[in-house]
């Protein structure tokens, strides 16, 4: 009886999970993770590298999980996409669609496909997969609303920026798991966050989430603060590096 | 690397002809993926680094008729500006990148054809042994009389200061719109409306570039942030070495033919940009970034 009961008690307590996570420690949390990382630095040459996310499950409360999977999340960002259309023989830009609150950053990983582990309205709740996203549609044009977000998705997959793997997600004897991420040259900066979910027969049986700052640092650091906060100093750093150069080539050229 | 190389092939051109290269290099940046946006106020901050290494030589030999400089200048400084403005606006609207390439698709197309008729003409007129006159244009002299008349002592002219404040505005604009130094406007300019004598022509017309391409950079940074220095100094470091190297090659091949050749590589760029502007392209949609919400 008891067996019975908990999985429903949970799948009404995860609930308000999306609103108030903080209520998942209210629950018998069966899951222990960590990253392999706890910041990435984005250098100058930096080429992206792979993110290991691994735990272990905890198996006495509710034996086995059916699934695992791993969120990383990059900071929310408002957009503005905009369509072409043809205008006097040519290609241009035509209406603007702004949507906002949508992750600049956003990957899956998952032991299985995520759409066999939980319903989509279950999966929209917890945030899980890029076809669940909501954006807050800021200028409310409904019509159009699905067509730029698939176009953001599109958009955003091939920048690498957006993944989902549904074999990422390795659980070794039902104990142990881990998944990996890719992280592409490009991604955006910010504070990212990490999720970590378990389930079983549909329910939320394990919650873990976490942050990961993502940073340039170095040389890229201090031009990227300057090019935005410093603009000017910036303009008139990159003149007087071009001045400088423009006559030590003339000087070294005319001697040769 | 890659960018080095394309610094290095366009600086070889640009040595090998004697132009400046920003009319190539932005639009093979854009091409490779850049931006529009930040190939026009990058490659404008390279340009500095190139007219300052050109501009060098002249000075030396005295062929810069300062005060002219100054005053294409002054114009080309409020030029800027406006340019800037405009672009800043456009970018707001989503439409900056359709302003830069029907920009190129037109300036390329009205001079690559320009420059190919006038070659081949040359190279004509010089197989059926006939020495080519130069043509005299027709005269300009009442812009040239209008008032705030000046003495440019180098350039032996008399002449009003309105004509060179008005054509370093234009070419000023250019210069934050399309990210050119604007020499290949200038420098015809300059001996035909202005009647300037060609020796002090190329000088002058890099003096005044090296205050306009550094202010065209410095208003991008600040209005746009749109300059990127470690891509001009990419382009900078391929550029100059470029150049050196295309200057000695340059000298060996002969001027018709070579400027045959730039029509040529100018108008294939022009149609290239023309055919991705009428051309549906594969994906309708771009994403622009608004700022950090929620």
């Amino acid at each position: 009886m008891r067996a019975l009961i908990l999985p429903c008690l949970l799948a009404c307590l995860s609930l308000a999970l999306p609103t108030e996570r903080a209520q998942a420690t209210e629950f018998k949390n069966v899951l222990v993770t960590d990253v392999s990382k706890d910041q990435i630095s984005i250098r100058s040459n930096y080429s992206g590298e792979t993110l290991l996310l691994f735990g272990a499950i905890d198996t006495q409360p509710y034996g086995e999980a059916d699934g695992v999977v791993v969120v990383l999340r990059g900071p929310a960002q408002n957009i503005t996409l905009r369509k072409k259309n043809k205008q006097f023989g040519i290609w241009v830009n035509g209406p603007a669609y702004r949507l906002g609150d949508l992750p600049s950053f956003y990957a899956v990983a998952s032991s299985r496909p995520v759409a066999e582990l939980l319903p989509s309205a279950r999966r929209a709740e917890l945030g899980i997969g890029a076809d669940v996203l909501k954006a807050s549609n800021l200028d409310a044009k409904v019509d159009a609303e699905r067509e730029a977000i698939e176009a953001f998705l599109r958009l955003k997959q091939q920048a690498n920026l957006f993944a989902a793997q549904s074999d990422a997600v390795e659980i070794i004897r039902g104990k142990l798991f881990r998944a990996e991420i890719n992280l592409p040259a490009g991604m955006p900066v910010g504070r990212y966050t990490t999720e970590f979910f378990a389930f079983k027969g549909g329910a939320l049986i394990g919650y873990q989430t976490g942050e990961l700052p993502v940073d340039i640092v170095g040389a890229g650091h201090i031009l990227h603060e300057a090019a935005y906060n410093m603009s000017l100093l910036y303009g008139i750093f990159g003149v007087a590096l071009a001045v400088f150069m423009g006559w030590g080539v003339a000087i070294i050229f005319r001697r040769s | 690397m890659t960018l080095i190389g394309m610094g290095g092939l366009v600086g070889f051109m640009s040595g090998m002809f004697g132009v400046g290269g920003g009319f190539l290099m932005t639009p093979l940046l854009i091409f490779i993926g850049v931006p529009p946006a930040v190939a026009v106020a990058s490659e404008a901050n390279q340009i500095v680094a190139s007219s300052v290494s050109g501009g060098l030589a002249y000075w030396q030999r005295r062929a810069i008729d300062i005060p002219m400089g100054l005053i294409l200048m002054s114009g080309g400084l409020a030029g800027s500006y406006s340019g800037v403005q405009l672009f800043k606006l456009l970018r707001a609207m989503g439409q900056v990148d359709l302003l830069i390439s029907l920009s190129y698709v037109v300036f390329l197309g009205v001079i690559g054809a320009l420059m190919l008729r006038e070659s081949i003409q040359v190279i004509i007129a010089a197989r059926r042994g006939r020495p080519v006159q130069a043509r005299r244009p027709g005269q300009h002299s009442w812009i040239l009389r209008l008032p705030f008349r000046m003495r440019f002592r180098r350039s032996k002219l008399y002449i009003s200061v309105i004509p060179p404040i008005v054509i370093g505005y234009f070419v000023g604009t250019l210069s934050a719109i399309m990210g050119v130094g604007g020499g290949f406007i200038m420098v015809p300019a300059m001996i035909y409306i202005l009647r300037m004598p060609t020796n002090v022509v190329i000088g002058t017309s890099l003096f005044q570039i090296i205050f306009v391409t550094a202010s065209v950079t410095i208003f991008h940074a600040v209005e746009n942030q749109t300059v990127d220095i470690v891509l001009a100094a990419l382009l900078m470091i391929g550029g100059v070495i470029g150049a050196q190297l295309g200057a000695r090659v340059g000298l060996r091949l002969r001027g018709e033919q070579l400027r045959a050749l730039l029509a040529l590589i100018v108008l294939g760029v022009g149609v290239k940009l023309l055919l991705d502007l009428v051309n549906q392209p594969d994906e309708l949609f771009s994403l622009t970034r608004m700022g950090t919400g929620g």
